[in-house]
């Protein structure tokens, strides 16, 4: 079990069944022109952080031109760099320096839309006769379609927006400013190709595939899921792999696992899928002091192909979706985690990790444990590294997406602008200000949040157990304790959390597992041999044990 | 108005050492950990119903309470007819086949026995120390017999407690007119004139309690004691009035329960019920000597109606019953009740069938002079309650003829005159009950 056994090599076309990812965002991690906002540079500047902190994989989120009007996802063109991020050169020497590194670079592919800024859609919608008029879906009526549901209904009254150019309507399943790509047009399904092409032979290692249930159309269903999506994603698949093996397509479909599973096809389609309803419930599990919720949802998960893997993650840019809970649950989430109702956005909590625990080091060291221990690839966002805090009073979602905290000085070591020149204001607070909360001063420190999580990123890459082994929850009589065992070969780790706020004694049954000797993995330590007899844990409120299960 | 005298719980004496509980039923308390609510299910030999009344209550904790952290317990017994098995096997797999509802935590189910050499003690003590070391909110308790219980009786009877923080909670039950009638003739109102709480089922076998008054229950010797002579239900009530804990009755429907192949005769449920009340009245005598007149109890619940199944009562066995005991018992009674008690009662069996009628203030000063004397211990106590128990048929039957065609709310309101009757004459009962034995 060392970590130069397992690192992830060029060679392993299954790298991102061991990877750890780390989501930023290029405009929130660090200036270094000097204006105020992030940028490509910057980031490479930064990389020496991320690769001592052991995160394999970097998820970047879009950073094309964009009139920006959907934090990015609002594309206007697919093969170039926002100009207040740097240039393409600037991104190439980053990919290089994170490669060097073994870092490696997804990015994300918005397939579904467009920005209605993007010169194929100022084509398509100059002319009823315009070469790419086909390239997005119109109609001369609103009555297609009508089965569809509308996404974002706090903002949008219809799927179909009306064009004063062309005198029609065009179809968009999300912002009417975004239209969407007609996926049955050849020539769109080529374009979007090329974009793809594009970015691989510049050497990105994946992408993260936005909006995927919505590609294709068709009257008289959902227009969600079809078959003729899952053709779409396969036909991409398929050319990925004809020419850029190891390369992979992470799915984003905010959907029950079952539902989700598709998106695996039999192995050739995504590689990856992110497990929307594990994260709240793991929330809830911590809350309600109850291992129920995480039990419940990952036996309704049903088993991939062998080479495909599911992204999980504690927190991201966006809301704490509670899209994937029943009414009830949404309702004590809402009542536990958003007591302050300027939290809540759309159908979730707009905060991040450490807020949501209440700063509560126990706490959010347990969560970090249980996302690193369950099956998937881990996915961390910025700055939950260091317990960064958020800006309720900032709208939408950008309260979590503040300058990332890299010391106590000068805006926070983000940029030499002036403070009002930041895209985003710094986070001040006394209890996560960047004064008190950074990575300088947590570097320093071998007990600090930064430290710890380095420490527990190390152990989880000592073996593969945690990334491709098998889990077997252990019924433990006491509720309060998830208890499991991950085999990946000969190779077994037990996990056991306490989910409480109070010390907890849990009588294990592990006869199948009788002769083995626990070690406790962060500190070696020898636990007693495993026999015939309930095996008897005590642990303190929200701690938890990862045991190395040997025979000697 | 009442003057409060908490005496009943008496922490400072120590009751008899309570038995070790089990290393299983530990095991399984600590697995269960802390609860808002614990619901208790004592059983003996209810194979047939238990399973229904198991999943009520889980399919009721899951719809009202379902964040709460919840725990149902069955205490059996000895049953030999499998029904602790039925209860392990209640396990409601798919809500939502039930409900438009997922539990959000673990349903807990402890399974337990309990000692049936100490009666109903047994079990309620287990349930005491299940409640103490789970550190309960709020603990019911239900019949393992019901029929008609539904998911909303853990509502109607736990909310109180935990939403309103109440204490206690006594049932309220959909009876046919003459369904329950020695409750509604005897108990009840004695209970009400006593104590000075308008309760209508002070013995009803379904009933919650916080776990404040659990814990007080639990380390007080005397009301242990107590509680093995009167039952649980009444000793836990009135434990609870006389510490001025806060009651309040919920509204739970009609109560309908299996019949047990050899149900107890009259004789056996009269001793029972009447010589828990006059214990209780024995034990708690400092408590309601000084209370006068009575205070509405805080009611919850939509009382509705149904059609229920009418009982059937045989006039002609009542004023048989009353009159064979005044002509065969007229010794022992003519040594308990008062002279002119005695008379007015000789003049009752002189009546005839169509004229009989048994005055309220008659019946109540019968009952009165009943209760001091078991307080006297003028004769043994089984004998003297089995001395009232012509009298109570004559009671009966007159309130059976006067209540023929009425409708329910008529019934209601000719026992609130019963009521009001014990209340009058409740300086009656003091007086007798000073007197020297």
């Amino acid at each position: 079990m060392t970590d130069a056994s397992t690192r992830i090599s060029d060679q392993d076309s299954l790298w991102y069944k061991d990877a750890i990812i780390y989501e930023l965002h290029v405009r929130a991690f660090q200036d270094s022109n000097g204006d105020g906002m992030g940028d490509f540079r910057g980031l490479t500047q930064r990389l020496d952080h991320l690769e001592q902190l052991g995160v394999t994989a970097l998820w970047l989120l879009p950073f094309y031109p964009s009139p920006l009007k959907d934090d990015g996802y609002d594309i206007s063109d697919y093969t170039s760099i926002h100009p207040s991020y740097g240039t393409l050169d600037d991104f190439r020497t980053f990919l290089d320096a994170a490669h060097t590194r073994g870092l490696k670079v997804i990015t994300e592919l918005v397939l579904n839309h467009t920005s209605d800024q993007h010169t194929w859609f100022q084509e398509s919608r100059s002319s009823r006769d315009n070469s790419r008029r086909d390239w997005y879906v119109w109609s001369d009526s609103v009555d297609r379609y009508q089965q569809a549901r509308i996404i974002f209904l706090d903002s949008e009254l219809s799927n179909w927006a009306w064009d004063p150019v062309s005198r029609s309507y065009y179809w968009h399943r999300f912002f009417s400013h975004q239209p969407d790509l007609n996926f049955d047009c050849p020539a769109v399904r080529e374009e979007m190709w090329k974009v793809m092409r594009f970015w691989l032979e510049m050497g990105v290692d994946g992408f993260r595939v936005d909006a995927v249930p919505y590609l294709v159309e068709r009257e008289g269903t959902s227009c969600e899921s079809l078959p003729e999506t899952h053709e779409v994603l396969k036909s991409l698949r398929r050319r990925i792999d004809e020419s850029f093996a190891g390369k992979i397509l992470l799915a984003e479909a905010n959907q029950w696992p079952s539902d989700v599973r598709p998106y695996f096809g039999d192995g050739d389609e995504c590689h990856m899928a992110f497990h929307f309803p594990l994260m709240p419930r793991m929330f809830m599990a911590v809350r309600l002091e109850d291992r129920k919720p995480i039990i419940d949802i990952l036996e309704q998960t049903p088993q991939i192909p062998e080479t495909c893997q599911w992204a999980t993650f504690l927190r991201n840019h966006d809301e704490l979706t509670l899209e994937m809970v029943t009414d009830e649950e949404r309702d004590y989430m809402y009542d536990e985690y958003a007591k302050d109702k300027s939290a809540r956005l759309n159908l979730g909590i707009r905060r991040r990790l450490a807020p949501l625990m209440e700063n509560d080091r126990r706490r959010i060291e347990l969560m970090t444990s249980m996302l690193l221990s369950l099956p998937g690839t881990p996915i961390i966002y910025y700055g939950d590294e260091i317990g960064m805090g958020d800006n309720l009073y900032l709208g939408d979602r950008n309260g979590v997406r503040t300058p990332m905290q890299w010391s106590g000085g000068w805006n926070a070591g983000f940029s030499t602008a002036d403070p009002e020149q930041l895209y985003s204001a710094l986070i001040s607070n006394p209890v996560y200000g960047y004064q008190v909360v950074n990575r300088e001063s947590q570097r320093r420190s071998e007990h600090s949040l930064l430290s710890w999580t380095q420490h527990i990123l190390g152990v989880r890459k000592s073996s593969r157990v945690f990334s491709r082994g098998s889990i077997e929850f252990l019924s433990a009589a006491n509720h309060r304790v998830l208890a499991y065992v991950r085999q990946w070969n000969n190779e077994r780790v037990l996990v056991v959390n306490n989910l409480s706020s109070s010390a907890q004694a849990a009588e294990l049954d592990l006869r199948h597992l009788a002769g083995s000797i626990p070690i406790e993995l962060f500190g070696g330590s020898l636990f007693p041999r495993i026999g015939q007899a309930p095996y008897l844990l005590t642990l303190g409120p929200y701690q938890f044990y990862w045991f190395r299960l040997r025979r000697f | 108005m009442m003057k409060a005298n908490p005496i009943a719980i008496e922490p400072g004496v120590p009751g008899p050492e309570p038995a070790e509980l089990p290393d299983d039923f530990l095991r399984q308390l600590t697995a269960a950990g802390e609860v808002d609510i614990l619901l208790f299910v004592p059983s003996l030999n209810n194979r047939d119903t238990i399973g229904h009344v198991m999943n009520a209550l889980q399919l009721g904790l899951v719809k009202y309470f379902p964040r709460e952290r919840t725990a149902v317990l069955n205490a059996d017994g000895g049953s030999h007819d499998g029904t602790p098995q039925v209860v392990r096997d209640s396990i409601i797999t798919d809500f939502r086949a039930f409900l438009a509802a997922n539990p959000l935590r673990t349903m807990h189910r402890i399974t337990a026995a309990y000692d049936n050499s100490k009666g109903s003690w047994g079990a309620l003590e287990l349930l005491l120390s299940a409640a103490e070391l789970m550190r309960a909110k709020a603990c019911a308790v239900v019949s393992p017999d019901l029929l008609s219980i539904a998911p909303e009786w853990v509502e109607s009877l736990v909310r109180p407690i935990r939403r309103q923080e109440f204490d206690f909670v006594a049932p309220i039950y959909h009876r046919h007119k003459y369904e329950g009638l020695l409750i509604k003739n005897l108990v009840a109102p004695v209970f009400r004139a006593a104590y000075g709480f308008r309760i209508r089922e002070p013995m009803g076998s379904e009933f919650a309690f916080s776990g404040q008054l659990a814990s007080r229950l639990l380390e007080s010797g005397g009301w242990q004691q107590r509680c093995c002579e009167v039952g649980p239900a009444l000793g836990v009530m009135a434990a609870a009035i006389a510490n001025d804990y806060r009651t309040c009755q919920s509204f739970l429907g009609p109560r309908i329960y299996q019949s047990r192949r050899q149900e107890p005769d009259l004789v056996q449920v009269f001793q029972d019920s009447v010589g828990a009340l006059f214990q209780g009245l024995e034990a708690d005598h400092a408590c309601w000597a000084n209370r006068d007149g009575s205070s509405q109890v805080p009611t919850f619940g939509f009382e509705y109606s149904v059609a229920l199944q009418p009982v059937r009562v045989s006039r002609k066995r009542l004023l048989q019953g009353f009159r064979l005991g005044v002509e065969e018992l007229g010794a022992i009674l003519e040594a308990i009740l008062a002279p002119d008690t005695w008379r007015a009662v000789q003049d009752l069996g002189k009546l005839s069938d169509g004229g009989f009628h048994f005055p309220d203030e008659l019946w109540v000063r019968v009952v009165y002079e009943f209760a001091a004397s078991y307080h006297r211990s003028v004769l043994a106590r089984d004998h003297l309650l089995q001395a009232l128990l012509p009298l109570y048929r004559g009671k009966v039957f007159s309130f059976v003829m006067e209540t023929e065609r009425a409708t329910t709310a008529e019934v209601e309101n000719r026992l609130e005159e019963l009521c009001l009757a014990c209340e009058r004459l409740k300086p009656y009962l003091v007086e007798r009950w000073s007197q020297e034995k």
